[in-house]
């Protein structure tokens, strides 16, 4: 490698890469719809920061893409960030790694492929692929995330205060964007490098610590004002329908250790359970756990290597609670106690860090393999192909993951019932049937779930069934409760069939109307097209899949929806720390994290 | 640089051959497991 430009493109360049292979049709015009991920066009910031009662799982992530939504067309704001998610991740991983490895000297040409490896290995994995076909994309942006968390977490050793709390807070950008599952991942795989930081230091670990847990509060605010003060609650039987499931032939130990193991069976990409593909996975599972364990082992051991190595552990442990009896037990029962540990009901999501571990452990197998002054050209090809060894044994990612996240423009009709609400200057909520919160969106021909589009589509509060319904390996179900106490009291008057969805009971217009609905929305072609006559609704629009009603104005209740000045302060104290954190740092999380200037020092410089 | 511009040729190509051979695996076996035609969807299969 020669040139620090070499050092400063090639991370961004493998991320880049990556996920454009990865993303394929994704990246085109149109909206990709899977599960979790919904976006719609024209989202409203008012309605994202309303959102609904109950724990705020789309807060901040929905706030920010409706604010960038007012700039840049919400479909190019969702390819931009699902490009993101493999630009940050790849690029962390191997800024990483070069910063690691460049305590053996100057990075030549094998650094360079090991930090490819690293950043391909990072982001080209099972869980990366799982959590995208479930639509996470803001655990994926908080993934992304980790590696300059867990660099920044590591420069508070040798830094001013302020200036490693402001390097800490600008690299958990993504985190704050993610919300708290992404936060959640970063306090856990950067706690304790904070914690244990190997080499010389000039701060104390308890001084560490608490800059570390000062960054995360004021990057959490978001959330956490409105979750404490909100009086969220959490069904404990979430522990039951989320725990890891087996998605290879090696049982959920198995599957997790080579982070698989989401408990969706149609987030799993495709082909990757086959005896040959998932032997392979597994296998280069276990080569980067030896690798890294050799590492540890040796005198040039990584800086962070006892921190991020007690992190994995401990997020390893985590996720393998859910797998056994009295571990889903324990987990339900803290649920039970106290709604703040609802997170660890989906436990595979703790695999994380031990991703990061994976990769690193990759990248230093390939160093050693190809990094030597005079590696012969086999054995840096070797290397090579090493490096590009996460994609060969998981192909089912590729463009799409095989054009499963293909993207789909809006019918003409949802873009005309979003302008109908809009138009509309009385106030009151949107209540969206059929009572079900996920539908089977077929507009590219196939059938996709999503969780449906109408649940964001307007600029005021919309009421829907917020239960998950899991099916579970005995061919049952498991019903996880929503979170939103006024979704229930919708449900208690509608009295939904079980069937169908729709409701059953009757004058439904003065019942709803009295929980402050103007509108009913129901976003299903449906069979029985006769049960609102006689309701109390006006027909706003009658069309062959949506089909609008109005509740008349004078039987609408509604409460003026508003956010709390608690809440207002905690999301302005987030935002002036990251403005803060961006100018106190001298760049963006983009431009900071300069790479190992070569051959002009013998210092090696920390990404931040 | 034509050591290095060699080894990735060697790499990637090696690469690109098993990649292939994974993904004829992968192809042959994958199915449709979304369903169809129903009026509600679940979260999820286990």
């Amino acid at each position: 490698m020669r040139g620090s430009w070499t050092a400063r493109l090639l991370p961004w360049a493998v991320g880049l890469v990556t996920g454009v292979l990865a993303l394929g049709p994704a990246l085109g015009r149109g909206f990709v719809l899977r599960y979790d991920m919904v976006f719609v066009p024209d989202p409203s910031v008012g309605a994202a920061l309303a959102g609904a009662d109950g724990f705020p799982r789309a807060i901040p992530s929905d706030v920010v893409v409706a604010a960038l939504s007012a700039v840049v067309p919400s479909d190019l704001v969702q390819s931009g960030l699902l490009l993101a998610v493999f630009a940050l991740g790849g690029a962390g991983a191997a800024r990483l790694s070069l910063w690691l490895l460049c305590v053996h000297g100057p990075p030549g040409p094998g650094t360079a492929v090991a930090a490819v490896a690293a950043g391909v290995a990072y982001v080209w994995n099972p869980f990366v692929a799982e959590r995208l076909l479930l639509g996470q994309w803001a655990v994926l942006l908080g993934y992304a995330g980790l590696p300059w968390v867990v660099a920044a977490t590591a420069r508070l050793a040798d830094r001013t205060p302020g200036r490693g709390l402001a390097g800490l807070v600008c690299a958990l950008i993504p985190a704050a964007i993610g919300g708290f599952s992404s936060v959640l991942i970063s306090a856990l795989a950067a706690g304790p490098v904070a914690l244990w930081r190997r080499g010389p230091t000039t701060s104390r670990w308890w001084s560490r610590a608490g800059l570390f847990v000062s960054g995360l509060l004021l990057v959490s605010l978001p959330w956490l004002v409105p979750s404490l003060s909100g009086g969220a609650v959490t069904d404990p039987r979430g522990a039951e329908a989320f725990a890891p499931r087996s998605d290879t032939p090696f049982g959920e130990l198995g599957s997790l250790l080579a982070l698989g193991g989401v408990w969706n069976a149609a987030a799993v990409p495709p082909g990757y359970g086959e005896p040959v593909t998932a032997l392979l996975r597994l296998a280069l599972c276990v080569f980067a756990l030896a690798a890294w364990a050799w590492w540890m082992w040796r005198q040039d051991r990584p800086v962070i290597g006892v921190g991020l190595s007690a992190g994995a552990a401990v997020g390893f442990v985590i996720a393998f609670l859910g797998v056994v009896e009295s571990g889903r037990a324990l987990t339900a029962g803290l649920i039970g106690l106290w709604p703040g540990f609802g997170p660890l009901r989906d436990a595979q999501l703790y695999v994380a860090p031990f991703g990061l571990l994976q990769a690193l452990g990759i990248a230093f197998a390939v160093w050693y393999l190809a990094g030597a002054a005079r590696a012969s050209v086999w054995c840096m090809g070797t290397g090579v192909f090493a490096a590009l060894l996460p994609v060969v044994v998981l192909p089912g990612l590729a463009w799409g993951a095989g054009g499963r996240l293909a993207p789909v423009d809006y019918p003409h009709e949802w873009h005309q019932v979003q302008e109908e609400v809009a138009a509309d200057d009385v106030p009151g909520s949107v209540v969206v049937l059929p009572w079900s919160a996920y539908r089977g969106l077929d507009w590219s021909g196939e059938t996709v779930v999503s969780l449906d589009p109408a649940t964001k589509l307007f600029d005021r509060r919309t009421l829907w069934n917020d239960d998950l319904s899991v099916g579970t390996a005995d061919g049952g179900t498991v019903v996880v409760d929503g979170e939103d106490p006024l979704a229930r009291e919708v449900a208690e008057v509608l009295d939904p069939a079980p069937g169908t969805g729709l409701p059953r009971a009757e004058d439904l217009a003065a019942g709803l109307g009295g929980l402050g609905a103007r509108y009913v929305l129901v976003s299903d072609p449906v069979d029985n097209g006769f049960w609102y006559e006689g309701q109390g609704f006006e027909a706003v629009r009658e069309g062959t899949e949506l089909t609008l009603l109005r509740v008349p104005e004078a039987r609408v209740k509604a409460d003026k929806p508003g956010i709390t000045g608690l809440e207002v302060t905690g999301g302005l104290v987030t935002v002036v720390a990251i403005i803060w954190s961006v100018a106190r740092s001298g760049s963006s999380l983009v431009l900071q994290c300069p790479g190992p200037k070569v051959g002009r020092s013998a210092r090696k410089e920390i990404p931040k | 640089m034509i050591k290095v511009i060699a080894a990735c040729a060697i790499g990637a190509a090696l690469a690109g051959g098993a990649a292939f051979v994974a993904t004829s695996i992968a192809t042959e076996s994958t199915a449709t497991a979304e369903p169809v035609n129903e009026t509600l969807y679940n979260y999820g299969d286990r």
